[in-house]
Formats: structure tokens, C-alpha cells, sequence
């Protein structure tokens, strides 16, 4: 049996293919859209009929915020366990995840002799510190969201975003500009101010070295940075850091059918 | 659905009581209200136990700002949303200010000033101290009189420990509920009619426990794979779905250490107690001294509290071979809770006890959300 790990998050949906031996072989990503369970089920369709599998062939775990909608799942796990397993495929010294996402951000401590999840935190409700407030925010700079990152690099003086809500934010931004701040500086600023606000709350339940750093704003380059100085160590990043979630279902999916 | 049966049938018993001309107090706060001297001299005490919504807290806001507690922006809610969510709030005569919390003082004066309540007052110290129990005996005895004002006459000694003593075996009864076999969902749904009604429904519950008693000793027992967990903070209130969340994650609440719960009934008198004085406000001041910790802020409630949830799981594990995690409600920006959630997550996990504070408002909007984080703690237990 295979195993297929679908991780559908709010803004975009992932999943993973592993073969029996629990390698990786395939994966795909799509936005969310407004139906998750469409989008989930047309990339499950899509990887079955790539990979000439049918629906007895693998073993399905959904996973992400729009689990419950999978009803073609086996079963379904929250990211947050999920993610835990998914860093530990490719860093099984991993100790702890940050991992932000489209609608929340979350960081967790594993066990150092089991792996588990032994505490966590969420954002709350709000988009600050999420996918959301970068992509509000590169509207407002009006610079594409892939490049928000490598442009606050480049800031020797980084703007101060003091609001912790995204909507207040955006129109600190705007009142930088009046103030004449560079789009650079006001880039760094913006995130820096995810960085800080996501470190408080990793550094309240205690993360520490070796952390991963997923979820798709892990993409951006600024983030993990500033993310570095806030929390006083390196983190490492996959190579996909968007995947974990879904990998880390696929492989609960086979832990459960042992 | 059941709580809008139960809203229902509490409307109808409001009213009736109304036609009886019996005049109603409702009031915030939980420890140290005298229910048994409001009831002595003949009105229906009230406790304010509904749950928000979004509806609720933003007909708040022209009160309100959205950064204050969002029980109290629900309470105010109750009386400011147009038309009525619950229509026997127009019944209510009196609001009992009490300063269990900042909210609670803002909002009892709010709903006097705005919505046409008359206001008593009953001021509570923090401290445990024999001058605060001197300060507690002149507030009781002030609204002693308030009551006895309005009412035209005394209200007897005896009357207030007939009343007393009614409370107080209810409270007895309501505390073999603790012991029961049924789900953390059917005890709270228990509790939550208990404190609105009161005594009344005394027998109502003995006859439930009479027949949970014979169901359980019919039936074998079936061995539960749901995660147990103690609940404490904030209560659950009438018609919050937060109860369905923890049971559709595989929680199951064996133990709920909040005002709606075992609060509640901690506060039972001993017989002893209960005959040593014929001065019924005597047995008030002796609760007030005794309520050591609880909802109330007062000196080391923290250290009480964290102590008295290590005993209890410790206990339980001791007796069933489990160990319970804890999930801690903290309704958003209620202080009290707030300030002291970092601080005993850390001291219980410390002790190996594992903790999810869960921080939230009544909003629908982050129902996913919290689902997520109540879920995600059961797999972690």
C-alpha cells in the first residue's frame, strides 16, 4: 500500500505521495479556493490516475483546516500533529516547528526521546503574523508576495510596524509612505513585524535548536532572517517547506494501518 | 437544542413567578453573592449564565469597546440587542453589582444606567483578613436592609437558614452529580439548570440520579477511549457549542473545577458548621473566610488552585490508573484568567500535568480554529 497525505490548508492545498517504503514520490500543490473539497478531490484523482493507482490503492490522510471536508479520507489529523511527523523525515533531530501558514501560525515542541508533540501554540483569530498579513501587505507595497522578502533584505534601516492587526497595519503603511520611508525599509518592517510577533509566541512554549521552519511564508527568505535574530538561533527549512503537513499525514497514515 | 428547551422553560418559570408577583435580581458575579438571603426575602435570584455571540457582543459596543471582556460585552448584549434574545430579561427588577471583577462593576452600572434596572450594591474584598470579613459583614447587613426596604419588612434569622439549609442540601445533592457515569455534556447541562433554578429542581435531580444509578448497575461497563481531561477557568455558559467541540475531539470532561461545577458545590457547610450559630450572617461571613480560592481574585487563588488540581489528579489517577490533562478556558480579555494562564500552564506541566489554555471569545468565526487546537491537544494526550 501507498499512502497519500492531503493538507488542506486555507489558502492552499497540498498533497503527498509516498510508496511503500515511505519515500516521497510525487506531490502537488493548488490553492484552496472557496472549495476544498473539490480542489482536494481533483488533486487526489489527478495523482492516482498519474501514478495508474485506484482508490484501494493507498491509504488517505487529511489533514489542515479543511480536513473534514475530505470525505474520501481514512481517516484526518490536525497540522499540527501532523507537521510535527512531516520535519522529522527530513531532520529527525528536529525539536521544535514554526509553521505559518495562509490563516494561522503555529509553534511546537517535540518530545527529544519520542518525537511527539508535547505542547503547542496557535495565533489567534487574527491574520497578523500569518500568510494573510504578508499578502495584505505586499498589496499595499504593491510588490508580488514571492518578492517581499529579498527586497526587506536589502534595508539597513528597517521601518517600525508597530500594529498587530493586519488592517491597522496596512494603514501604517501608508502613513510611512507619506512620511517618505522607502518601500525597502517598509518591506523589512513588515517582516520583521511577523517575525517578532510569531517568535513571542514560539518563545512561550519554549522552542528551541533544531527548528524547522515551514508552512508556505517559510518561502520567504526576510521572515526566516528575522526570524533567527528574534529567537537567538538558526532554523532550518526544507526544500518544500509548504509539503510537511501533508507528508507528515501520509506517514501517520501508515503508523495507524501497521 | 436543549439549551433553547431549557431557556424556555426557565422563561416560564420567570414569568409565573412574575404573575405571583415575585420580583427578580440577576446579578454577574458567582463567589460571595448571598443567593440565600436574596431568596429568604422572597425574590428569584438570577445568575447571568448565557453564553455570547457575535450578535450579542457587537449590540454592545455602543457601550462597550470590543477590547472588554467578552462576557461582559455578551451581558450587555443580553439587555441591548433589540428585539430580546432572551425576552425574560425584561422581567428582571433589580441588577446586584458586585466587584467580582472590573467587568463585572462596569457592566452592572451599564445595564442600570441604560436599560431601565434598578441597581443594589454589594461590595466584596479581596483579601481574607479579619478586616474584610468586618468589611463583608457591613456590606451583607446594607443589603440586608436594601431588601428589607423594598420589601416593607424584616427578613427573619430563620427565614435566611431555612434558606440556608435548602441551599445547602441541594448543594449536597447536586455534588453526588459529580460521581455519576454519564458524559461530561449531560453534567454540565445539569449544573447549568441547577444554578438557574436552584432548589426548585431538587427533586428532578434526585430523581436522575436514582435512575443514572440503576441504569449504570444494569448495564456492563464499557471501557472508554475518550481523552479525560479536568476543565477549569472560565465556565461554560448556557448555549456555548464549546462543550460539542471537546466531545466531537475525543475529550471527555470528568471533572469540572469552575463556577458552573464544582465551584458551586464546594461551598456545602458541614452539619457542625451548619449548628454552631443561630446568626445565619455568621454562616455567610464562615463561607466567604473559607472560599479560599476560585473565580474571585484573591491573595494566592493561584497557589490554591494549582494545588487543588495536582491533589485531584493525582487522586483520580490513583483510582483509575489515568492520568488527566487539563484544558484551561480563558474567555478573551476576561483579567483574571488571562494574567494567570502562562504562569499555570508552566507550574502544572512542570508538575508533568499537560495543559491547553484555551483563549477565545464567543465569535462563530474562529470555530475552526479553536477545533484545531482542542483536537490537536487530544492527540497529544
Amino acid at each position: 500500500m501507498k499512502a497519500v497525505g492531503l493538507d488542506i490548508g486555507s489558502l492552499a492545498t497540498k498533497l503527498v505521495l509516498l510508496d511503500e517504503n515511505k519515500k516521497m514520490i510525487d506531490w502537488k500543490v493548488n490553492r484552496s479556493t472557496y472549495d476544498f473539497k473539490r480542489v482536494g478531490g481533483d488533486l487526489f484523482k489527478d495523482i492516482l490516475k498519474e501514478h495508474n493507482l485506484s482508490r484501494s490503492d493507498v491509504f488517505v490522510m487529511s489533514t489542515g483546516y479543511g480536513r473534514n471536508t475530505v470525505d474520501f479520507a481514512n481517516d484526518r489529523i490536525t497540522e499540527i500533529t501532523a507537521h510535527a511527523k512531516g520535519v522529522q523525515y527530513f531532520y529527525p533531530d528536529a525539536r521544535s516547528v514554526i509553521d505559518i501558514g495562509g490563516q494561522d501560525s503555529k509553534a511546537i515542541v517535540m518530545s527529544s526521546k519520542t518525537g511527539n508533540v508535547i505542547d503547542f501554540q496557535m495565533n489567534d483569530k487574527c491574520a497578523a503574523g500569518t500568510g494573510r498579513f504578508l499578502e495584505v501587505m505586499s498589496h499595499a507595497l504593491e510588490v508580488p508576495i514571492n518578492e517581499i522578502g529579498t527586497l526587506a533584505l536589502k534595508s539597513n534601516s528597517p521601518a517600525s510596524i508597530s500594529s498587530t492587526c493586519t488592517v491597522f497595519a496596512e494603514s501604517e503603511v501608508i502613513s510611512l509612505f507619506a512620511q517618505g520611508s522607502s518601500k525597502i525599509d517598509i518591506a523589512a518592517g513588515i517582516n520583521k513585524s511577523i517575525a517578532r510577533r510569531v517568535a513571542g509566541m514560539a518563545k512561550r512554549i519554549g522552542v528551541e535548536p533544531l527548528l524547522v521552519f515551514c508552512g508556505g511564508v517559510a518561502k520567504n527568505i526576510a521572515v526566516k532572517e528575522y526570524l533567527e535574530t528574534e529567537l537567538g538561533f538558526e532554523i532550518v527549512r526544507p526544500e518544500y517547506p509548504q509539503l510537511t503537513g501533508a507528508l507528515g499525514a501520509a506517514l501517520i497514515s501508515f503508523d495507524n494501518h501497521k | 437544542m436543549k439549551s433553547l428547551e431549557l431557556l424556555s422553560e426557565y422563561s416560564n418559570y420567570l414569568e409565573e413567578q412574575k404573575l405571583e408577583g415575585k420580583k427578580i435580581i440577576a446579578f454577574m458575579s458567582h463567589d460571595s453573592i448571598p443567593e440565600e438571603l436574596i431568596d429568604a426575602a422572597g425574590f428569584i435570584p438570577l445568575r447571568l449564565i448565557f453564553a455570547g455571540n457575535d450578535d450579542l457582543m457587537n449590540a454592545s459596543h455602543d457601550y462597550l469597546p470590543p477590547s472588554t471582556c467578552s462576557f461582559a460585552q455578551s451581558c450587555i448584549g443580553y439587555f441591548a440587542r433589540k428585539p430580546n434574545l432572551y425576552k425574560f430579561l425584561e422581567l428582571v427588577d433589580y441588577i446586584l453589582l458586585s466587584n467580582h471583577c472590573v467587568s463585572d462593576i462596569c457592566v452592572s452600572e451599564i445595564i442600570s444606567d441604560n436599560f431601565n434596572v434598578e441597581r443594589l450594591n454589594l461590595y466584596v474584598p479581596y483579601t481574607r483578613n479579619e478586616s474584610a470579613i468586618k468589611y463583608y459583614k457591613i456590606e451583607l447587613e446594607n443589603l440586608r436592609k436594601e431588601l428589607e426596604n423594598i420589601i416593607g419588612h424584616e427578613i427573619p434569622d430563620q427565614k435566611i437558614k431555612e434558606s440556608i439549609d435548602k441551599y445547602n442540601l441541594f448543594k449536597k445533592k447536586l455534588a453526588e452529580i459529580e460521581k455519576l457515569e454519564i458524559s461530561g455534556s449531560q453534567k454540565l447541562e445539569i449544573f447549568q439548570k441547577a444554578i438557574l433554578f436552584g432548589p426548585k429542581i431538587l427533586n428532578e435531580i434526585e430523581k436522575l440520579i436514582q435512575k443514572n444509578r440503576e441504569i449504570t448497575s444494569n448495564d456492563s461497563q464499557t471501557e472508554s477511549n475518550n481523552k479525560k481531561v479536568i476543565f477549569t477557568g472560565c465556565s461554560i455558559f448556557l448555549g456555548d457549542y464549546l462543550m460539542d467541540l471537546i466531545e466531537e475531539s475525543g475529550g471527555e470532561i470528568v471533572f469540572f473545577n469552575t463556577w458552573i461545577g464544582h465551584n458551586y458545590i464546594s461551598q456545602i457547610y458541614s452539619d457542625k458548621i451548619l449548628n454552631s450559630t443561630d446568626d445565619p450572617i455568621d454562616l455567610f461571613l464562615y463561607r466567604f473566610k473559607t472560599n479560599i480560592y476560585g473565580d474571585h481574585s484573591v491573595p494566592d487563588s493561584l497557589d490554591n488552585e494549582i494545588s487543588y488540581l495536582e491533589t485531584f489528579i493525582n487522586e483520580y489517577q490513583k483510582e483509575n490508573g489515568e492520568k488527566l490533562a487539563v484544558i484551561n478556558h480563558v474567555i478573551k480579555f476576561c483579567d483574571h484568567f488571562s494574567l494567570f494562564q502562562s504562569t499555570l500552564k508552566e507550574r502544572l506541566q512542570n508538575k508533568g500535568i499537560q495543559v491547553l489554555n484555551l483563549e477565545r471569545d464567543y465569535s462563530r468565526a474562529n470555530r475552526g480554529q479553536l477545533s484545531t487546537r482542542i483536537e490537536a491537544f487530544m492527540e497529544m494526550i
